[in-house]
């Protein structure tokens, strides 16, 4: 079903095997379809997350939600996006017109592209030509989801700066320190399942995990990784518990305070594409992807496994939704502790000791036992740190009082 | 480089399609611009400050440290590409560098480098009445109206 | 190979306008955006050349981190929207000496290492394994020693940074 790995090591370099005999016009015309149906589901992901969303928050709050538009209200994104459509663009007088019309742009355009590389399904034929359920397999696979989490910092931060204005300029300092942050614990725990698969791509990495359920990353790499990576994706969306960048009752709106219409309507659906996109990367990096629960028995359709990716897709949407609904917004300090000072020294000492369980056991437990120590170590120096800063700050009043 | 020919569709697309909602939106839109709409937001007060002139520097500081750790993580992926074959040497080679930065990321924050919090001494407040404390100034007051006495 | 070659014009000639924007605008946000593009375009070159973890890297470092910490100093320093006039001084011929010299320089270089080599036209992509071999195999101690380098520097930057 999917190329396999030929030694461990060493990475196949297959790829799509629609490139296989070079690029012709109907190869052209492939990509154009496959790009043109994995924009549209984009679409229908997005307007149904926001409906998803909104109708699940209404059931755990006891309220009843969207139910005018369509069936269940599933049209009232469809109903809010035309809407927007026929509202009035404002362009506020401080702003620098430039970079403000170009930050949504900027939003937009990397999470569509971070959805190119998961792989959907098996392998289809189309036109007599086999292709993967995978938009794009390049050979840095795994890296450029992390370029292009990295890019995305630049559609909060430049639209906050070009507004001129108080609310949007700190919640796109708040955003840009956040991500930044977080983007280091991401990287961190992506690169233990780099580790046990030995390949950047996407596709090694759903193969290496399609024989049956105890191969998932989620548990081989016994559970840190993914829950390291799942409280980092959390951050780098500024979704709740992490959505100090929007926080309505400081910050108005955060970023976006001055965006108004279809402005406004970009930066939301990026917002919820992301969501959807970095779903999918879960799913991809740590529950096998497209594979079902059993052992992998080749399925010549292309369905059963897209039913698979779906169904492990609703899981992640609704806990965005669940963490939402339930958890209230971390404050500042809170959220840079956690990033700093936990996560990314445990995503590093755990990748050390995945590193060194793969040799031996018992160069395993020696690296976990040092961790340990350093752990410690680690404890004191944030009691020491603090320390240091409640002296600081204890010291500046006198000062004051003298001055 | 056949392989990003699909990323660079959906660039394309994605540009397109954000272009067109722009130009639909001009179109459709009613266009009726006020002093008071193109005004900074300040929840309706008029705006008397410019925005905020200085930043604390410990935002600076974050990206600063984050270009470390960027480029400690990039060193992490062919490292764990090829660990394989590099066995217990790779192994040796990854935790002499991580204990490297991790010696430096000791000593940030035993600086406080990454301390955001409120600090935890405040000033020892010198209360007006030591004798006012809520026990003596909140007015307690039962179900059927009568004052409960502080205990 | 006509396609790549058309590709690499339109980056080339992108990177080129974007890299003189970057000295000639007046404001200094926007010269950081134009030094954006230009190195977005390396990167775009990078993976034209086949060399696509070097791509990769590029973007994540250049892009996601430091042109980040170029734009944080830049508006934490109240950066202010629309030109700034003093942006500019007379040092502006001497600036274009020394670019055109270093132009020259570099261009020389290449020319003299490569000359007319051609990339084979079936280059193999480089595969981040053969980075790994090379980083972690051949150059080991360099590797090593980049690690003090990164202490040195959080180092220095907490120096720096807590003399508030």
């Amino acid at each position: 079903m999917y190329s396999k790995r030929e030694a461990v090591g060493s990475v196949t370099l297959a790829g799509d095997p629609l490139f296989g005999g070079g690029v012709d016009g109907a190869v052209v015309l492939i990509v154009l379809l496959k790009t043109g149906v994995a924009f549209a589901a984009l679409m229908v992901s997005v307007l149904f997350m926001v409906w998803f969303e909104r109708k699940v928050v209404s059931d755990m709050q006891n309220r009843i939600g969207p139910n005018r538009a369509g069936p269940w209200g599933t049209l009232q994104t469809l109903a809010d996006g035309i809407k927007l459509f026929f509202k009035e663009d404002l362009l506020p007088e401080q702003a620098d017109r430039r970079i403000f019309r170009l930050a949504p742009y900027l939003s937009i355009v990397p999470a569509f592209l971070a959805f190119a590389v998961v792989p959907l399904g098996g392998v289809i034929t189309i036109a007599g030509r086999e292709t993967r359920l995978q938009l794009a397999d390049p050979p840095v696979g795994i890296l450029f989801l992390l370029a292009m989490s990295s890019v995305a910092v630049y559609g909060v931060m430049l639209a906050g700066w070009s507004s001129g204005s108080k609310y949007p300029l700190l919640g796109s300092v708040r955003a840009s320190a956040q991500m930044v942050s977080y983007e280091a614990a991401l990287g961190l725990s992506m690169a233990a399942v780099v580790l046990v698969t030995g390949s950047l791509l996407t596709s090694d990495i759903v193969s290496e995990q399609s024989r049956s359920i105890v191969d998932w990353n989620l548990f081989r790499l016994g559970f840190l990784p993914f829950g390291i990576f799942l409280v980092a994706a959390t951050a780098e969306l500024n979704r709740p518990p992490f959505d100090l960048v929007e926080a309505e009752q400081e910050l108005v709106g955060g970023f976006h305070t001055e965006y108004s219409s279809l402005r406004f309507a970009l930066f939301f659906l990026a917002e919820f594409m992301s969501t959807v996109t970095m779903s999918a990367v879960m799913v991809t990096l740590f529950l096998g992807g497209p594979s079902g629960p059993g052992p992998d028995r080749g399925f010549p359709g292309a369905f059963l496994p897209v039913f698979w990716f779906l169904a492990k897709l609703m899981i992640f949407l609704f806990i965005y939704v669940w963490l939402r609904a339930t958890l209230p917004r971390l404050r500042y300090d809170q959220l840079m502790d956690l990033g700093w000072k936990r996560l990314i020294p445990l995503s590093l000492f755990w990748l050390l000791v995945l590193a060194a369980m793969i040799l031996d056991r018992r160069y395993g437990f020696a690296v976990f036992g040092a961790g340990i120590l350093l752990g410690l170590l680690l404890l004191r120096a944030v009691q020491v740190g603090q320390s240091a800063t409640d002296d600081a700050a204890g010291a500046a009043p006198a000062v004051r009082e003298a001055g | 480089m056949s392989e990003y020919l699909p990323i660079l569709t959906m660039l394309v697309l994605a540009l397109v399609f954000a272009a067109g909602s722009f130009l639909a939106s001009a179109l459709l839109a009613p266009r009726k611009p006020t002093a008071a709409k193109s005004a900074p937001y300040e929840c309706g007060i008029v705006p008397d400050k410019e925005p905020a002139e200085r930043f604390p520097v410990r935002f600076y500081l974050v990206a600063m440290i984050f270009i470390i750790f960027d480029i400690e993580i990039i060193f992490l992926y062919p490292w764990a590409v090829i660990f394989r074959q590099l066995e217990l040497f790779g192994l040796i080679e990854m935790v002499v560098f991580a204990l490297a930065v991790f010696v430096s990321f000791i000593y940030l924050i035993s600086n406080g480098a990454l301390d955001w919090g409120p600090a935890r001494r405040t000033l020892a407040t010198t209360s007006l009445t030591p004798g006012r404390t809520t026990d003596s100034t909140v007015r307690r007051i039962s179900r059927t109206g009568e004052t409960i006495e502080a205990a | 190979m006509v396609a790549q070659n058309l590709i690499f014009g339109v980056i080339a000639v992108a990177m080129g306008i974007a890299a003189i924007r970057v000295v000639t605008t007046q404001n200094i946000v926007h010269a950081a955006l134009y030094l954006v593009v230009v190195l977005a375009g390396v990167a775009a070159v990078y993976i034209l050349l086949a060399a696509e973890f070097t791509a990769v890297v590029q973007i994540l470092v250049y892009v996601g981190a430091i042109l980040v910490l170029f734009l944080f100093g830049i508006m934490l320093t109240r950066a202010p929207i629309g030109r700034t006039s003093d942006l500019d001084n007379d040092q502006r011929w001497l600036a274009l000496a020394v670019s055109l010299l270093l132009l020259g320089v570099l261009a020389g270089v290449l020319a003299d290492a490569f000359d007319d080599t051609k990339l084979p036209a079936d280059a193999a992509v480089q595969r981040s394994g053969e980075v790994g071999t090379s980083i972690f195999q051949v150059y080991v101690v360099p590797f090593e020693v980049i690690s003090v380098l990164l202490l040195a520097a959080l180092v220095g930057a907490v120096v720096i940074a807590r003399r508030d």
